[in-house]
């Protein structure tokens, strides 16, 4: 489902050059679930907001499908991320004034078919990840495994077929980590394709391949035996 | 303040360069134009104040309260001999008469119009004129003493070392030397009187005066009484009724306390009292420009705090660090208030800079001189810059010493000062846009009326005429020869004589016309005496009947007596005041019992006067010659300039010892609404600026909030929101508050400019369309502020959002 060939990425910011990307190339299939580790500031971060077209690459291509992504404008990635992609962050990053279930439905509203029975998917959505009851809260007055929940439910609420998760159990504790990971694997295990940022080597054991980065260079790519 | 609080200071200047400029820039500009519309204000507010002892000074006016009269009202004038009669009921009264006349200047057979007063020998315990040379009391106890003032010492004799010298002066009746017996320093330009010489009145009533000197009810010259205290002015005008009865009832009649009243209006208060039919208020005018000086420098006050709190946000974590470190609150809230007087006290003295510069584009605009007094402004911008400072600093000081350290410093999100802080802001917006949107309102509404004044239809095409005021000084014989040889000249095509012209010169003489089968004196009319071509060369529409001509030897009203019957032509309002429902019907009709009037024609209002004055009802009466008091018009094809300096040179051959004293009728009509042009002008630059303040406040408002909102920005873009969508949300949130400001806009703006349009009795309607094309303006406004940033925000990558803290 997804190539990447050739991928780079450099910021040249204050005539300091940093090479974030060298020279990926990366196939993920549908319905697999991906982990990557590596060192901080190996550039897992950048690999996945590339992955998530939220950030271009200097140079490659990235194929999705049949589709060469980097030859998309920014308006049709937009709604290329509308309808295909859910992201999860490691900071939730709901937004403060917006209510739970404002958030969740902020999951649809960029999506063109959104149209029927949105407040019952984002219930729906919210049932599954045990956070409707929280309905009505502001992010802040929920705890963290809470928000990340949250934040799981509206990257989920628009059924993307790609979810991408930047160290979703980062600022958890292990008990909420753990809820966490047993939501994504049950996604997956429903057919989402996830791709994962982890530094647990457990949650990276849930996942059926581990990749390795090390200064942004793919140095492993493991496919655990079923 | 220690070295760091500078260094911070000079840091986050410099760092934030943009929000810095447009921080103090903003502040300076509301601070400047709070500054140059409180010199125009003080100005005009300070007429007379620059005479000793000027607080004891009254004007006597004259009350005028006939029945059916539209001349009623106040005047600053009184009859000539007022002051004798007073002086004789009222021994030790201290008072002058300025009776400005006029006199010719001869200088080797040539005549130049200089402004001399005729003023009584108590006219320097009065007003006390500050003296270059000479003692001004003693000059006046000689009538064939002149005094001049410095500027006339040096254009007659080349210094002010004129004392003893001789001028030739003709003041009306025949030429005399006059001796040169003191030089008064030229009068300042806040004053309405208007004098460069001085020479002693006559006593009794001047030659060709003698009609009306002594006639109670009539005005010619201006009466000043001073007073040692209030109470005694009080005490004289109380006993004024009396004096009225005992003196004017031969004229006036039984009930003369009734018809007439003397009053004193201080004399510094003159200059703001409209005079008689005057509606417009001068007054009133004054309060709204130093109100918009007040309000554009308030607008820059709260944009200042506004941006100052939101910023105080972004300053968290500095702050938290600080109180890590040890600060104490107290500490915080002096760091920060320090920090906004010195930048008030930047913003003050960059106001000083550009109220400097721009007071000549002020006084090119407004016809003024104004100067800035450093020795007041300097100290009392020190204080504004410690009070705005201590206001504008207080509240984000307070506000962001209260933040929590430790949430601060362990949240991800630096504090916006909260919902509160965001509905006050969003208060703020409202508030400074309201402001804007009636400035905008108003300008639109002024410059419509200004426009209007210039280009009304007044009855009369009011271009290619030329005024020539100067005819009275001719003799009679003169003038018949003058009229002939203007007339021949080839570029002139028509002139008219009469004893009034566009501009309004000439006589004021109203009359009752008595209408047959109704009580009383009847309706007052304005009567203009018109010689031949007047009607032609303005070009008057006639809308019934015929107007005068020398086939109809009837028309001729030379030399009749007043109970004859005369022909008349009226204006359009007259037909309605004398009752008859169309100008059809007036024709033919006579009026008036003791003093028939026959209607021959009915002509359309010509507007000669001032538009705060209301159309008079007018009737026109025809002298084939010798009309009293005669002004010329003359009507030329081709350029003004040629046709004036044809005219002139004419003059010259012919009278050269006649000061020759002619304009173009447009400018002397708009002469006639001059202050209201000036008003416009600086209410106009007022606007400008406020509304331009009012943008910075907005830009800076909205890139706060943008940068605020990058992460939810960022996070919209992840799921999948487009650019537009961004844009479309963040330029919504600035379309509520500035619609709401229209909502309160409106009404104010309305009742504002009904109120100052209710000044002119030849006005523009106050259309909606003024309204919504300013609401138009403000959102157009509005949204080109904030666009720019959030298209730069709306296209920033994602990635760099969500990294963003
Ligand atoms: N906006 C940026 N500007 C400059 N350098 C950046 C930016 N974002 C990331 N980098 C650099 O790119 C490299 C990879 O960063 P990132 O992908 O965030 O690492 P990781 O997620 O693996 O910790 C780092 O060296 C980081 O400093
Ligand atoms: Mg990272």
């Amino acid at each position: 489902m997804i190539r990447l060939e050739n991928i780079q990425r450099r910021y040249v910011s204050d005539e300091v050059e940093t090479t974030a990307l060298a020279d990926i190339d990366l196939d993920v299939a549908a319905g697999e679930f991906v982990a990557i580790m590596g060192p901080s500031g190996c550039g897992k971060s950048t690999l996945l907001n590339t992955l998530g077209t939220v950030d271009r690459p200097t140079a490659g291509r990235y194929l999705f499908g049949d589709r060469d992504l980097v030859a998309l404008n920014e308006a049709e990635l937009a709604r290329f991320r509308a309808m295909t992609l859910g992201f999860v962050f490691q900071s939730f990053n709901l937004i403060d004034e917006l209510t739970i279930a404002e958030n969740v439905e902020l999951g649809l509203i960029y999506r063109k078919d959104a149209g029927g029975d949105r407040k019952g998917r984002v219930a729906a959505a919210m049932d599954r990840v045990g956070i409707s009851h929280r309905a009505r809260h502001y992010p802040h007055q929920l705890s963290g495994g809470q928000q990340q929940r949250a934040a799981i439910a509206r990257a989920i609420v628009g059924k993307p077929k790609l979810i991408l998760a930047d160290e979703p159990t980062g600022n958890l504790d292990s008990e909420n980590g753990q809820q966490v990971m047993d939501i994504l694997t049950s996604l997956n295990a429903d057919g989402a394709t996830i791709i994962m940022v982890t530094h647990s080597p457990s949650h990276a054991d849930i996942a059926r391949r581990r990749i390795d980065m090390l200064d942004g260079r793919i140095v492993a790519s493991l496919a655990r035996a079923i | 303040m220690n070295r760091f609080a500078f260094l911070t200071l000079y840091r986050s200047l410099t760092r934030h360069r943009l929000y810095a400029a447009l921080n103090i820039g903003g502040l300076a500009v509301g601070i400047a134009v709070f500054l140059v519309l409180g010199l125009y204000v003080r100005f005009e507010t300070s007429y007379e104040t620059w005479l000793p002892h000027h607080d004891q000074v009254y004007i006597v006016q004259t009350v005028v309260n006939m029945p059916d009269s539209p001349v009623n009202g106040a005047y600053p004038n009184t009859m000539g001999g007022l002051l004798e009669e007073m002086k004789a009921d009222f021994p030790g009264l201290t008072g002058t008469r300025i009776n400005g006349v006029g006199a010719t200047v001869l200088r080797g057979g040539i005549g130049t119009a200089e402004d001399l007063a005729w003023v009584d020998a108590q006219f320097f315990e009065v007003m006390d004129l500050p003296m270059v040379q000479g003692d001004g009391a003693r000059a006046l106890a000689d009538p064939s003493n002149v005094l001049i003032d410095a500027n006339m010492a040096r254009k007659y004799f080349g210094s002010t070392d004129a004392i003893g010298q001789t001028l030739t002066l003709n003041i009306g009746a025949g030429t005399a030397p006059y001796r040169v017996a003191g030089i008064f320093a030229p009068l300042p330009r806040n004053t309405d009187l208007k004098f460069t010489m001085l020479t002693r009145i006559p006593n009794g009533a001047p030659k060709g005066n003698e009609d009306w000197w002594y006639h109670w009810s009539s005005t010619s010259v201006n009466t000043y009484l001073r007073f040692p205290n209030p109470a005694a002015a009080k005490a004289f005008a109380a006993r004024m009724p009396a004096f009225v009865v005992r003196h004017g009832a031969t004229d006036l009649g039984a009930d003369a306390d009734k018809m007439m009243q003397l009053t004193l209006l201080p004399l510094t208060d003159l200059h703001l009292t409209p005079a008689g039919r005057d509606m417009a208020s001068m007054r009133q005018t004054i309060i709204t420009l130093g109100v918009v000086g007040a309000l554009t420098m308030l607008i820059a006050i709260v944009n200042y705090v506004n941006l100052a709190t939101a910023r105080a946000g972004l300053r968290a974590r500095e702050v938290a660090m600080r109180k890590v470190l040890g600060a104490s609150r107290s500490m915080l809230v002096r760091q920060f208030t320090g920090e906004a007087i010195l930048t008030t006290a930047l913003a003050a003295l960059v106001a000083l800079a550009l109220a400097e510069l721009g007071l000549p584009l002020v006084n090119a605009a407004a016809g003024l001189a104004l100067s800035i007094p450093y020795a007041t402004v300097v100290p009392a911008l020190l204080v504004l810059s410690i009070v705005v400072g201590i206001g504008a600093g207080l509240y984000p000081a307070v506000l962001l010493s209260r933040f929590p350290a430790a949430a601060v410093l362990a949240s991800a999100r630096s504090p916006g000062g909260g919902r509160t802080g965001a509905r006050l802001r969003e208060m703020l917006v409202v508030f400074q846009f309201a402001l804007a949107t009636a400035f905008i309102t108003g300008t639109l509404v002024l410059v419509a009326q200004t426009r209007h004044l210039r280009q009304a239809d007044l009855g009369f095409a009011r271009d290619g005429l030329i005024v020539v005021k100067s005819m009275a000084g001719l003799s009679e014989g003169q003038q018949g020869t003058m009229r002939e040889a203007i007339a021949s000249l080839p570029i002139i095509r028509a002139v008219g004589i009469a004893d009034s012209a566009a501009g309004g010169f000439g006589n004021n003489n109203d009359n009752n016309i008595e209408i047959p089968g109704r009580p009383g004196y009847g309706p007052s009319l304005r009567e203009i005496v018109v010689g031949r071509g007047f009607f032609a060369t303005y070009g008057a529409r006639v809308i019934a009947g015929r107007v005068f001509d020398n086939q109809h030897g009837a028309d001729d009203s030379y030399g009749t007596k007043s109970k004859d019957n005369r022909a008349i032509v009226i204006n359009r309002t007259a037909v309605g005041v004398l009752g008859f429902r169309s100008a059809q019907e007036a024709v033919g009709k006579t009026l008036g019992k003791g003093h028939p009037r026959t209607i021959i024609g009915v002509v359309d209002d010509m507007r000669f006067f001032s538009p705060h004055v209301p159309m008079e009802a007018t009737y026109y009466t025809y002298w084939s010659h010798d009309v009293g008091a005669p002004v010329l018009t003359a009507r030329y094809a081709g350029r003004m300039d040629a046709a004036m300096d044809a005219v002139r040179d004419t003059w010259r051959k012919i009278a050269p010892e006649v000061p020759f004293d002619a304009a173009p009728a447009n400018q002397e009509l708009a002469k006639l609404f001059e202050d209201d042009d000036h008003a416009a002008n600086l209410f106009t630059i007022g606007s400008v600026l406020a509304v331009l303040i009012g943008c910075i406040g907005l830009w800076g408002l909205a890139s706060f909030n943008t940068s605020r909102r990058v992460k939810e920005i960022g996070i919209r873009k992840a799921l999948g929101a487009s650019s537009r969508d961004v844009v479309k949300l963040l330029v919504g949130q600035f379309l509520r508050p500035v619609l709401i400001a229209n909502v309160i806009a409106w009404p104010l703006a309305w009742v504002a400019m009904r109120q100052w349009l209710a000044g002119f009795s030849d006005r523009i309607a106050l259309s909606p369309l003024y309204f919504v094309a300013a609401t138009l303006l403000a959102l157009a406004i509005a949204v080109l502020t904030v666009i720019a940033q959030s298209l730069r925000a709306a296209r920033a990558t994602p990635a760099w959002a969500l990294h963003h803290e």
